[in-house]
């Protein structure tokens, strides 16, 4: 069978990538790298992540909310006063 | 542009639940219908709430099955990611205009949604469909019961990696599709745009976007359906379960200062419907509802209304003035206690705005020279509202749903039969 020519080369010829987009996503993979660097040994609460890696609060809900959409971190129950949940790294 | 003409019975501009109210009404009656809908997928704003009131029936429940049969029957023509402009009437009494698709850089036929794009691709945006509390990535599947399922590459967005089109298993990708434009005619057009929700960051005072536990009700909306954004009900700051929420009634709605006088009619019973919701998700949740009237005009709305009040919502009559946050992340409310004309100020951990709606500006736009005329307010203007609901200022145009002003589901899908029966008697005359 004839393999298919890639045809993102196509649109390469006619379309820069910004640089603000490439910086973005760029961010984006090192906010994620903190929190699972962060999550690595043991479970957090968004809170806890967020004091660990110097990070905002809603950097880090956002950003780990992502993450558990895509399958990357789960949900581990309620802490003791049932306000914060703790997350951890999927098991592959 | 294409040369070839393509013809129908009747173009259904807007894919929500009014445009396929009215196209399956036509189609059902034997008439050619073209749907046209400017996002990924059809099934409007509807597809994307909880529950509908007063009954509480699942939302997605109604809509799916609706969508299935729009998308199944044989008379019916879908454009997703399409737009149909500059339409013109012809001295025969039919129509014509630009049919514009717009490329998804996905061969529809071949994609099967398998996500396999999406999980390969790095670049993550504000994903719309969950009102920006959560990221997609660029190449992605709008959301889980879009119709049709198949993905979509966000150009704007993409870093033209190539990663998505290495791991698409059906070869589906194709970053040469241009945009197509085509001339369309048909004898009838039924206008279904729908409304706009007020974007509540334009009342600073509020503090939407500048304190991230102001919500707005369609972001809670988000958060109550099984498909949410986070795992449960969360504050979007720090993911705190929140335990005092606080409803702000009429944003957006019946409010001269920023030129919306009309009142929305949804928005106080959806208010109630979240806030019967929210006990049931949070039972230890105390949930307050600042309100200047409780419209519940409708068939069971009061009964609903006092069902809320028996589960413990609590209701105060009261208009809110400011928002301002405290370093914990909850929210000062300042508001005037009309019953006593006393300033009191209230805290509470998680705020919903109640946005109201506002006209869809699209539909004084499709035809050429604006020629479908507005009423004051922006929605298309009903020339004969008591006896011709439907009609417009263009003989053989039909205005359906929200277009033409704010009404529920109920309502809207009433006015959207109606407009396909004027459609079909309009379109038998001419014949």
């Amino acid at each position: 069978m004839d393999e298919k020519i890639p045809t993102i080369k196509e649109m390469k010829k006619s379309r820069q990538v910004p640089d603000e987009l490439k910086a973005r996503v760029k961010e984006y993979g090192r906010i994620k790298k903190e929190i699972l660097k962060a999550l690595e040994t043991k479970r957090g609460t968004i809170p806890e992540i967020a004091a660990s890696t110097g990070l905002r609060q809603e950097v880090v809900t956002y950003t780990l909310m992502t993450m558990r959409k895509f399958h990357e971190i789960e949900v581990e129950g309620l802490d003791d006063m049932d306000e914060y949940y703790y997350y951890r790294k999927a098991e592959v | 542009m294409s040369q070839d003409n393509e013809k129908y019975d009747a173009i259904v501009i807007g894919g929500g639940i009014a445009g396929q109210e009215s196209a399956l009404n036509l189609a059902d009656s034997d008439q050619k219908v073209l749907l046209v809908e400017k996002d990924l997928s059809f099934g409007g704003k509807m597809i994307h709430l909880s529950k509908v009131f007063p009954t509480l029936d699942c939302s997605a429940c109604i809509t799916t099955p609706k969508m299935s049969e729009t998308a199944r029957h044989p008379n019916i023509t879908i454009c997703t990611y399409s737009e149909f402009t500059e339409i013109e009437k012809l001295p025969d009494g039919t129509f014509t205009g630009i049919l514009t698709r717009h490329p998804r850089y996905v061969i529809e036929k071949d994609c099967t949604g398998c996500q396999d794009c999406e999980e390969v691709c790095p670049s993550v945006v504000e994903d719309q469909y969950q009102y920006g509390m959560v990221g997609r990535k660029a190449a992605y599947v709008p959301f889980s019961i879009a119709n049709p399922r198949i993905a979509a590459i966000d150009i704007e967005n993409c870093i033209l990696c190539g990663a998505c089109e290495r791991a698409c298993p059906a070869d589906a990708i194709d970053f040469t599709q241009k945009t197509e434009k085509t001339r369309v005619n048909a004898g009838s057009v039924i206008v279904a745009t729908g409304f706009r929700l007020f974007d509540p960051a334009v009342i600073r005072k509020y503090g939407l976007g500048k304190y991230k536990n102001v919500v707005t009700s369609m972001q809670m909306e988000r958060q109550l359906v099984p498909t949410r954004p986070f795992n449960n009900v969360l504050r979007p700051k720090d993911a705190k379960v929140p335990d005092n929420i606080a409803y702000v009634l009429c944003v957006g709605s019946r409010d001269l200062t920023i030129g919306s006088p009309v009142c929305s009619q949804v928005c106080c019973m959806y208010s109630v419907k979240q806030g019967q919701l929210l006990m049931g998700a949070l039972p230890m949740a105390d949930v307050t509802v600042y309100y200047l009237h409780v419209r519940a005009f409708g068939k069971g709305f009061e009964e609903f209304y006092q069902q809320s009040r028996g589960m413990g919502v609590k209701y105060v009559k009261g208009k809110v003035g400011t928002i301002e946050e405290k370093e914990n992340g909850d929210l000062i409310l300042r508001y005037e206690d009309i019953r006593d004309g006393s300033v009191k100020e209230e805290t509470h951990d998680l705020v919903v705005l109640s946005v109201g709606m506002l006209p869809n500006p699209e539909a004084g736009s499709l035809f050429a020279g604006n020629a479908l005329e507005l009423d004051e307010f922006g929605y298309v203007r009903q020339v004969d509202m008591l006896k011709n609901p439907a009609s417009t200022s263009i003989e053989g145009v039909f205005v359906a749903g929200t277009a033409s002003g704010p009404m529920d589901i109920p309502d809207s899908i009433a006015s959207s039969g109606a407009a396909a029966a004027e459609a079909l008697s309009y379109l038998k005359r001419k014949r």
